[in-house]
């Protein structure tokens, strides 16, 4: 540019010089009326060159700065091209149990499409494609392709065999796209836990939802999760246990002829949801009607009266008060009455019994006079403290409100002493329980993997460790001596308490429909895991003597779920452990 | 003169340094396809992987092994007290070894099955298991 500029100043001033004097007079008047009188020339045709200049130069550097650009740029933008050619951008991570073991993953299917514009003979394509894909409507097929638009599906998710044909027959304007496709390997068995995703590989249910509302959606709208996403997911369940808990349950259901069984294995030590059964279920593989009732989770979807398993908060209660000891006794010598109600024990004992036998007859006036003993302002702050009056939330997103009494008068907390007017979703009292448990600190179930540390900091106390471990001695007492001796496993030193709660059918409490469950520690003097069994409305058998209380089925089964988790679990069994006044009440006289 | 040869060196430093950035140009450009296809490769190997692993998780399903089990095997679920703890493991009995025998397992087998020993369908001189003296060299043994 200099070397120019220089050689313009050089040139310049000559024809200035030469032309000034032999300049003919109608020249001199053009210039005169173009110019005006005084102007010097010479300077002003430098500034015309400098613009000149200055405009090259700019055009120069645009052009240098975008082959720069181009340099730069152009690699990358291929590279993109190629992706959003191949696959359609909903990319979900993968979801490992705890073990690491796949339950869900994208697999790529190949989708088949047709560009009708660019079809030839509409009749000849879809008779050859008809005649691989039988399962194609044929008029719906000539009707998409006749139609002149760009492009259509024709059948998402085609298996590679049905590819190979019809790529073979070579039909222009007939295509195909990789697309994500969400594969649950293990079908039904974590159904209700994991969720599932519509044909768009949005997550619709369980934990895949709750993926979508962690920012996945957002990335699926702006089409950048393209390529398979690194980080899977890793849940707290196992499948293993998983899988133990769902064939008991299974069989339970079919044994007892019950509408639904359902159960769960909690961490108590952390919060972990281990596994989580409510049957029926649905293979998340295959598409079904999301609305249908009897396929709900009923563990957080449902809320339900649970029965005597409440007198395990009624008795946690009154121990943590200080107000009432293992050795206090009430009176149940006759039903109690209250206005135009009474209540009755199911097996009347006519005495008074003291706190471990109500707690192991499971008494029903016993509890009540607990509860009433305590006043109703302590039970409600009581079961509020343990997270059984509010909705609880967890990664699922399906939660239920528990149905609370809006007016809560003395009768609603005799009758919630002892498990019926209050109802909530199960997974809420096994939180509770689990806090009773763990040595009273209320932590809030995950489904995904958690530290010990971590519950511990999350968790917030709401009993003494004292009661605690008195509770831990009455669920032990209750399978040695009470209602859930069905449930002993040599070995295991388990403890639970059994619920057996009247359904509601047509706003009266049915004497033949019942709903039992029952709760489960493991092992009782050192709880790790605490499980849930519930059955809705199991039917007598002849075994079990045309009982239909929870000790006759549930608890069999709880303890058959128990005898197979706990290897899984890695609980060792101990055969020569001494009865629950030694091991566990000791244990509380030694630590004073 | 000094300004001709001065051109001229810049005019071939020119065709030099153009000739230079072509090839690093053209080299970059095959790297960058080089590496494209290594990426779709990848990717091609990651979804063949998810795939694999995805049947694998159906093959190792527990309920599919569970029927599968009971269909072939004689297993029965562990009971309690099946389970042990090591430290509760018996002595192990003190003559299983044989003494004189510098190789152990061909004692052990030499105490389970004395050398004299008939079984009712196999004649002595055929038997199949060669006397405790002449283990060391058992790879010729079976063909006598």
């Amino acid at each position: 540019m200099s070397a120019t500029a220089k050689s313009a100043d050089a040139m310049l001033p000559v024809p200035a010089k030469s032309v000034a004097p032999a300049e003919p007079w109608r020249r001199r008047v053009l210039r005169r009326l173009l110019y005006g009188h005084d102007v010097n020339r010479v300077a002003k045709a430098r500034a015309r060159v400098g613009l000149a200049i200055v405009a090259f130069a700019v055009v120069y550097g645009i052009i240098a700065a975008r082959l720069i650009m181009f340099a730069v740029v152009s690699d990358s933008r291929v590279a993109h091209r190629v992706v959003s050619g191949d696959a359609i951008a909903t990319a979900r991570p993968d979801i490992l149990d705890r073990n690491g073991e796949v339950l869900a993953t994208d697999v790529r299917v190949p989708s088949l499409y047709a560009e009708p514009r660019r079809l030839i003979d509409v009749d000849e394509a879809v008779e050859m494609l008809t005649a691989d894909l039988p399962d194609l409507d044929a008029s719906e097929l000539r009707e998409r392709l006749a139609s002149r638009r760009g492009f259509v599906w024709l059948k998402r998710d085609i298996n590679p065999e049905q590819q190979r044909e019809i790529y073979r027959q070579g039909l222009p304007g007939i295509g195909f796209l990789n697309e994500n496709k969400r594969a649950y390997p293990n079908g039904a068995e974590v159904s209700h836990l994991i969720g599932r995703v519509d044909i768009d590989n949005q997550g619709t249910a369980g934990i895949e939802r709750w993926l979508d509302n962690q920012g996945l959606a957002a990335l699926h709208l702006a089409g950048l999760a393209t390529d398979r996403l690194q980080t899977p997911v890793e849940l707290a369940v196992d499948l293993r246990v998983q899988h133990a808990l769902r064939d008991e349950l299974a069989k339970a259901r079919e044994k007892f002829k019950a509408i639904a069984s359902a159960g769960l294995v909690l961490n108590v030590r952390t919060g972990e949801i281990v596994a989580m059964v409510s049957e029926p279920d649905y293979d998340p593989n295959v598409p079904h009607n999301p609305r249908d009732p009897s396929l709900i989770n009923r563990l957080t979807t449902g809320v339900y009266e649970m029965g005597s398993t409440f007198k395990a908060f009624t008795v946690a209660m009154g121990l943590d008060s200080g107000k009432v000891t293992l050795k206090s006794s009430f009176d149940a010598h006759n039903p109690l009455h209250y206005g135009k109600f009474d209540i009755h024990d199911f097996e009347p004992m006519q005495r008074s019994l003291t706190v471990p036998e109500i707690f192991t007859y499971s008494s029903n006036i016993g509890a009540a006079r607990i509860a009433m003993a305590m006043g109703i302002d302590a039970h409600k702050a009581f079961l509020k403290k343990l997270g059984q009056l509010d909705r609880l939330r967890t990664e699922l997103p399906e939660s239920a409100e528990p149905i609370v009494p809006k007016r809560w008068g003395e009768l609603n907390t005799i009758t919630i002493a002892f498990g019926h007017g209050l109802s909530v979703a199960p997974l809420q009292a096994v939180m509770g329980v689990g806090a009773l448990m763990n040595g009273g600190i209320l932590i809030p179930p995950t489904f995904l993997k958690r530290a010990e540390a971590d519950a511990q900091a999350l968790g917030k106390r709401v009993i003494k460790p004292e009661t605690s471990l008195l509770m831990r001695y009455l669920m032990r007492l209750n399978v040695e001596k009470g209602t859930a001796g069905k449930a002993e496993v040599a070995g295991y030193y388990i403890g639970g308490k059994t619920g057996t709660a009247d359904k509601v059918v047509f706003g009266r409490y049915s004497k033949t429909r019942v709903l039992t469950d029952f709760m489960a520690v493991l092992p009782a003097d050192q709880p790790h895991y605490l499980l849930l069994i519930m059955l809705d409305e199991p039917k007598a058998l002849p075994e079990t003597h045309g009982f239909t209380t929870s000790g006759w089925n549930a608890v069999p089964t709880g303890g058959a779920v128990v005898a197979r988790i706990a290897p899984l679990l890695g609980i060792e069994p101990r055969l020569d452990l001494p009865p629950a006044d030694q091991l566990i009440l000791a244990s509380m006289k030694e630590s004073r | 003169m000094i300004f001709r040869v001065f051109n001229i060196v810049v005019i071939g430093a020119l065709i030099l340094a153009a000739a230079y950035v072509y090839r690093i140009k053209f080299d970059s450009t095959v790297q960058a396809e080089h590496l494209a296809k290594l990426r779709t490769e990848l990717r091609k190997e990651r979804d063949r992987i998810a795939s694999l692993r995805a049947q694998w998780g159906e093959l190792d399903n527990p309920a599919r092994i569970q029927a599968l089990a009971n269909r072939f095997l004689q297993l029965k679920p562990m009971a309690p007290t099946q389970f042990d703890n090591l430290d509760r493991l018996p002595e192990r009995p003190p003559d299983d070894a044989h003494a004189a025998n510098d190789d152990p397992i061909a004692g052990v087998i030499g105490n389970l099955e004395p050398p004299e020993a008939v079984t009712g369908t196999i004649p002595p001189a055929a038997g199949v298991l060669p006397p405790p003296q002449s283990s060391g060299n058992q790879s010729g043994a079976p063909n006598q």
